[in-house]
């Protein structure tokens, strides 16, 4: 039930805010990308030249090609490997099961780019792992390319798959698969006919998102891909070697990403709105009586994916713990690494909770009214607002930062070289946390309780302030805290964005990548999942009640 | 204390006109309820007054002065919602409090005027409760309480008892009545119960499909039903139709199926066509060998179903050419009532409700 509120201005302020902001800092930025990659060299000139170039090189399209194939591996391979995980949690009697969902949050708010770095330290060129093989003189495939961003995608995007399926599974009524059953259906068949059918929505909603995630990933491929061409990366490195005004093979391909994403998200919304199953479950299915055999078996396997997943995190940290000399590691415990992080500088640290802690203010500042007006006011406009402030889930990080310079470079609005034009560009593209946060939570809320308060005297935004707000908090700080820690670990708009004095902690560790810095850039990685751990542990009660919401 | 006036308000959404064309006029200190099924547009038609929904047309006016162009929350009404929307965040003293702060009353006066308003419904010493520890009872009252606190012109209530069970919702009915009364305050009452309507009401207005179908005293509403419509929203009736065949004295016949039956008035032309309406309790049985009554009717009929309900007894019963015709007896033995067997039962004519052909 939508309010409609007569001569309230309250929505029309919020949503003209709304518009003028993502209008500033998302639309014209893109616009401006779409716009560069039609221009010529110079930025005066309609040509479809650099389409052809980018079309004409064999380069460019492998990179295409690549970022297609490794989505579209990754997306079936996390789906395939967390439908049997989830189905596993929801209706067979695993061991430790809360445990086992508790630690399944973690990867989602750590950063896939440390994941993939601390595969890199363990079984890269210098790897830990790797040169302990050699000097066993067990030969080692390598992991980069295509199989080590792939493995990487999916320990680091399974919970994506696994929280909705989980929810889909419990929504389901017991009734729905007892008439099956009544009807004459094996239990088997009853499966295969009814559950999976009613739970597909759920898993497609969360392998387009694994697939959205993949395709516009910067820091993944950036450092396992090696000389592989990759399009979120071939975005970057083009951007930064052009030498031209016009920055015009990194709009073609930055075109090429956006409406890739887009169809994804286009093609998510249409498919589910048309499916929705919702059972409106009384009595969620019991577990399935199985024996010691299949139990342990449920149990391995679904273990099993969380101990992995979990593993680069661990192995980072345990490195950042040992002592390196020159590019050398030594087996002995030292802190040395911490010091020499420290010694080096600690704005970096400053910089990522600050950043974070401003954009996760701003997010929420401008998130939350958003989500309020898009829940509560049915409007054209508020229809619009809703697609428009979840368009940044569709725009990799690093179009959105080419699209920023290029805008606010000259002109009468320069934030180039500051840190706003960061702030701004975390508080874009995590602005779909804090709206979907915020309308899950008023969903709950009865809107005759703001009628009730506006209709005793208390204007519509003062309600909002007064009424609203405590109400919603849970939502709120639980929508803020995810988005504090996913800019903290945000690393495709902060490579474009960064400049000098504002280098955060994930443009340190990518630094060190190129370098022989592996005890600093893991003594960093470390820094960065302390800094995550601990916010994701507090809010887990609340991220656990609204886990369905958040994603 | 104030009049309501309602002036030709209109309110469509989309192709939907959900009020069109409603003029009302609610006196001082009435207790006015708008009764009607569901769509009906009687709570747009609340929510209108209230704020909360926009007019297309037309003004409304409380006294002299025009409320439809101020915000909601300046019009000064206490509304009262059907699932009470007691702010969980606040305590019941909290929320009775809420619209006295919002009105900038001294913190002083707003403490003696929680408590008077807390003591009114009967909930006096539970300022410090929370909301979740009280009943569905209680925080109907915690929520007229607090809509009474303000002193509102104009008392709204949007179907408040419909989410209380049977008894409670006769017993607070009876409440909500009582405090009006003694307060003196107008109210609008929303409900789709006929039965709670008649029971609480100065005057009903019916509503159907965005208009209104009839305003009046609820005797005369269930009475005398201008519509068949009405007559049949007001409760079990028999809803009939025939032709007007002749004049007797000051009744006319009406012929339905091969049964005639007698109405007080002209109703309509001879030879025309009428629907009529004849309430179940109007009937009585007349016992073998006992007269009819004076000036009454009778007609013949065969009993085809018999429901006993304690007090009463309802009864189904076939004219000759098959028509349902339904009777409610008061306290009549069972004995006399075998499925099958004749009955002869008679009316008062003037009990009889014409309406002409629609």
């Amino acid at each position: 039930m939508s309010v409609t509120l007569p001569r309230n201005s309250f929505p029309l302020v919020v949503t003209g805010i709304a518009f003028g902001f993502l209008g500033l800092f998302l639309i014209y930025p893109l616009y401006r990308v779409f716009g560069a990659s039609f221009l010529d060299a110079s930025g005066t000139y309609f040509t479809l030249h650099n389409y052809a170039k980018v079309v004409a090189s064999a380069f460019y399209r492998d990179s295409v090609i690549n970022s297609l194939t490794i989505t579209v591996l990754a997306t079936l391979t996390t789906t395939a490997i967390t439908a049997p995980f989830a189905f596993a949690v929801a209706r067979l009697p695993v061991g430790g099961k809360t445990a086992l969902l508790s630690l399944a949050v973690l990867p989602l708010v750590l950063p896939s780019f440390v994941s993939a770095y601390a595969l890199v330290l363990l079984f890269g060129h210098a790897g830990v792992v790797t040169h302990a093989l050699e000097w066993l003189g067990i030969p080692f495939g390598s992991i980069y390319g295509t199989p080590g961003i792939v493995l990487v995608y999916v320990l680091t995007l399974y919970p994506y798959v696994l929280l909705p399926t989980v929810a889909g599974l419990k929504a389901l009524d017991v009734s729905v698969e007892e008439a099956s059953q009544n009807l004459g259906a094996s239990r088997w068949r009853s499966f295969w006919t009814v559950t999976f059918p009613i739970v597909i929505p759920s898993i497609l909603s969360g392998a387009l998102l694994v697939l959205i995630e993949t395709l516009e990933n910067f820091g993944v491929p950036f450092v396992l891909a090696e000389d592989k061409p990759i399009m979120a990366v071939e975005v970057y490195k083009l951007f930064v070697g052009e030498t031209d005004t016009n920055p015009a093979s990194a709009g073609v391909l930055g075109v090429l990403l956006v409406c890739s994403t887009t169809i994804a998200v286009v093609i998510q919304r249409r498919y589910l709105g048309r499916r929705r199953f919702a059972t409106g479950a009384r009595r969620s299915p019991p577990l399935i009586e199985a024996g010691p055999g299949w139990r342990s078996l449920a149990t391995l396997y679904c273990w099993t994916i969380v101990l992995i997943s979990l593993v680069p995190f661990f192995a980072v940290i345990e490195i950042s713990l040992m002592e390196y000399r020159g590019p050398v590691l030594h087996p002995h415990f030292s802190l040395e690494n911490y010091a020499e992080l420290l010694r080096r500088s600690t704005r970096p640290l400053e910089n990522t909770l600050l950043l974070s802690t401003l954009a996760a203010f701003g997010a929420a500042l401008l998130g939350v009214p958003i989500g309020y007006a898009v829940t509560r006011v049915r409007s054209r406009l508020t229809a619009i607002l809703d697609i428009v402030a979840t368009m940044p889930f569709a725009v990799a990080g690093t179009i959105l930062g080419i699209g920023l310079i290029i805008s606010y470079n000259s002109g009468w609005l320069v934030l180039t070289g500051g840190w706003l034009i960061l702030v701004l560009a975390y508080v874009v593209r995590k602005l779909p946390f804090t709206v979907r946060a915020s309308s899950a939570i008023l969903h709950q809320i009865d809107p005759s309780l703001e009628e009730a308060s506006i209709n005793l005297g208390v204007s519509p935004m003062m309600t909002f302030a007064r009424l609203m707000i405590p109400l919603m908090l849970g939502g709120i700080v639980g929508g803020m805290v995810l988005t504090w820690v996913a800019v903290a670990s945000e690393l495709s708009a902060t490579v474009v964005l960064y400049s000098g004095q504002w280098q955060t902690l994930t443009v340190v560790m990518f630094q060190a990548l190129e370098g022989s810095g592996a005890g600093l850039a893991a003594a960093t990685a470390s820094l960065l999942i302390f800094f995550t751990v601990i916010p994701v542990t507090l809010v887990y009660r609340l991220l656990r009640r609204y886990e369905m919401s958040l994603l | 204390m104030t009049t309501v006036t309602i002036e030709r308000v209109s309110r469509s959404f989309g192709s939907v006109h959900a009020v069109r064309e409603v003029s009302l006029e609610i006196r001082d200190g009435e207790f006015f309820t708008l009764l009607g099924p569901s769509g009906c547009g009687k709570t747009t038609l609340l929510r209108m007054i209230a704020g909360f929904c926009e007019l297309d047309a037309g003004s409304i006016s409380f006294g002299a002065r025009r409320i439809d162009t101020l915000p909601p929350h300046r019009r000064n009404t206490g509304m009262v919602f059907q699932n009470y929307a007691i702010f969980p965040n606040l305590t019941v003293g909290g929320n009775v409090a809420y619209g006295l702060h919002a009105r900038k009353v001294p913190a002083a006066r707003i403490a003696e005027r929680v408590a008077t308003a807390l003591k009114l419904v009967h909930l006096d010493g539970y300022d410090a409760r929370w909301p979740h520890q009280l009943s569905g009872g209680q925080l109907q009252r915690v929520a007229i309480a607090r809509s009474l606190v303000i002193e509102p012109e104009v008392l709204l209530l949007d179907e408040p008892l419909s989410n209380l069970d049977a008894q409670l919702r006769v017993e607070m009915r009876g409440e909500i009545r009582q405090l009006q009364q003694s307060l003196g305050i107008t109210a609008i009452y929303v409900t789709h119960d006929q039965e709670e309507a008649l029971a609480i009401s100065d005057r009903i207005a019916v509503m159907r499909a965005g208009t209104l179908e009839q305003v009046d005293k609820p005797d005369a509403i269930y009475r005398d039903s201008t519509t068949p419509f009405v007559a049949e929203f007001l409760g079990v009736t028999n809803l009939l139709s025939g032709t007007i065949t002749r004049r007797e004295g000051a009744h006319a016949v009406i012929k339905a199926g091969a049964t005639e039956f007698h109405v007080e008035g002209t109703v309509t032309g001879l030879g025309e066509a009428v629907a009529f309406c004849l309430r179940p309790e109007a009937l009585r049985v007349i016992a073998p060998g006992d007269a009819i009554p004076d000036g009454w009717a009778s007609l013949e009929v065969l009993i085809s179903r018999v429901e006993f309900l304690g007090a009463l007894t309802r009864v189904e019963t076939q004219l000759a050419d098959g028509t349902m015709l339904r009777v409610a007896l008061l306290d009549q033995p069972l004995e006399t009532l075998s499925v099958g067997h004749a009955l002869t039962l008679a009316y008062d004519p003037r009990r009889v409700t014409g309406f002409k052909a629609a």
